[in-house]
């Protein structure tokens, strides 16, 4: 790769800089809407952490999976750092699935999202109902969890949509000199 | 002069004088009324007075923002910022309102429980997300002297219980939950013991349930469950909601009632935190009361 003239770095930093504060604005959006009202809601910061994950490299995207995590918790009353762990595993896993095997599309992102907030609504289910075998706790599985994991699944795409727009114009774009591209062609 | 004073136009000029202040001496026996041709004159002219009238003021109007528009814009800056003042002591009205309904609820409560110790109204900040047992959070914590399992109610009745305590804000576990039971008794009977303690079908419908019952018991739809009082964990006789139907345990052996709250549950505003009353427990394991 071709070296960066000192202003093409400046900008380079001011993008990254103003992008990253506006994934952390839009996730305290998420939060701010997941924890108001009594109707069940979509857990939007599990889509927001992969969909962050999936476009930056691993370090970031585990650091943001801890973030989205810990204010998961906060939101639904659970253990400090149960979600922050779950999302920490998710979001590194998705970084390196798409860092190596698949391209930055938005139906990959869809699946990948949808068995990550599966996994998390079923594990929440498992350890805080399932586990203290309460009367007819396969109802809170069918008419909360499934209910949040479908809403979740929805509301990734508007996720997906305002995160894409975010680095439309923000992520910075691989420049490749005339000899790199005859190289590689 | 003399001989003006000696004319006819002088002799004239007495006459009428005297003539005026003949009329203005009927005027003044008419006891603030209008001669009657002055009240001709002046309604007859009332319309042309009226139009000039208004003409004039609006002319007037007009001069006068110009000569004095400056002065005009200062008043205007001025009653601006007063009505900003005046908007921001009516937010604080609102405020010491509500905060006296408050405090006007909570010494209802006091009367009616003097040997409790109340925190101040507690603002719920939030439902957790996605909990199906409606579990909250409040804006009071350890430094208003709130610690794990205190007893929260409304002035309607028990609400739950606290389970986690930051110093800022405390989680509440409600009568929803299976996980809070809470030894119960009929307050009209006062023989018909039992626990209240949430199931996942109750809590769908926003009710509780009474178990543990005596078969033969004599409860009735409508009848008031109240805290029994004998763990340590709430004090007695707080409300805890009315029976809606009663019925028999899956097993057959112990009779169950389903319980609606007092209070709404999934509407809460604000609550109360009992922070100390007679015969409290500082155990956590009351968290499972027993009658």
């Amino acid at each position: 790769m071709r070296l960066k003239t000192p202003r093409e770095k400046r900008i380079l930093y001011t993008k990254t800089t103003v992008r990253w504060i506006l994934y952390y604005l839009l996730i305290i959006v998420f939060f701010t809407i997941m924890t108001s009202g009594t109707y069940t809601k979509p857990m939007l910061l599990v889509p927001a952490a992969i969909c962050i994950a999936i476009g930056n490299d691993v370090m970031a995207a585990a650091v943001t999976g801890a973030v989205c995590g810990f204010l998961t918790d906060m939101a639904c009353g659970r253990l400090f750092g149960y979600n922050a762990v779950l999302l920490t595993v998710f979001c590194v896993a998705a970084s390196l699935i798409f860092e190596l095997y698949l391209r930055n599309k938005f139906a990959n992102y869809l699946w990948i999202t949808a068995i990550a907030s599966f996994l998390q609504c079923w594990l929440d289910y498992k350890f805080y109902y399932q586990i203290w075998d309460y009367e007819n706790v396969s109802r809170i599985f069918y008419h909360v969890s499934m209910k949040v994991w479908v809403y979740t699944v929805i509301a990734s795409v508007v996720v997906y949509a305002l995160y894409r727009l975010i680095n439309r114009f923000l992520m910075p774009k691989e420049h490749l000199t005339i000899e790199e591209v005859i190289k590689t062609a | 002069m003399r001989e003006f004073l000696k004319s006819t136009r002088f002799k004239v000029l007495l006459g009428f004088l005297a003539f005026l202040v003949g009329i203005m001496i009927y005027a003044v026996t008419k006891g603030g009324y209008s001669l009657s041709g002055a009240s001709f004159v002046q309604t007859a002219t009332k319309p042309f007075r009226y139009v000039s009238n208004g003409i004039t003021m609006r002319f007037e109007r007009i001069t006068d923002r110009i000569s004095h528009a400056d002065a005009y814009y200062e008043e205007n800056q001025q009653l601006k910022k007063q009505i900003g003042e005046l908007n921001k002591q009516l937010t604080d009205y609102d405020d010491l309102k509500e905060e006296v309904e408050e405090l006007r609820k909570l010494v209802v409560i006091k009367e009616q429980h003097p040997d409790e110790v109340f925190s101040q109204p507690a603002e719920v900040l939030g439902y957790i997300t996605n909990d199906p047992f409606k579990g909250f959070t409040i804006d009071k914590g350890s430094i208003d002297g709130i610690k794990p399992y205190c007893p929260v109610i409304t002035p309607e009745g028990v609400v739950g219980i606290t389970i986690e305590v930051s110093a800022t804000t405390s989680t509440v576990r409600t009568i929803l939950s299976p996980d809070l039971s809470i030894a119960a008794v009929c307050s009209s009977t006062n023989t018909d013991f039992g626990i209240v303690e949430g199931t996942v079908l109750t809590a769908e419908k926003g009710t509780t349930k009474l178990t543990h019952l005596s078969p033969d018991h004599s409860l009735k739809t409508g009848d008031l469950i109240i805290t029994s009082g004998n763990s340590g964990l709430f004090p007695k006789d707080m409300a805890i909601g009315t029976v809606r139907n009663t019925g028999f345990e899956a097993n057959g052996l112990s009779a169950c009632a389903e319980i609606e709250p007092c209070a709404d549950i999934t509407r809460l505003g604000s609550v109360f935190v009992i922070l100390d009353f007679t015969g409290k427990k500082e155990d956590a394991d009351a968290a499972k009361d027993t009658p």
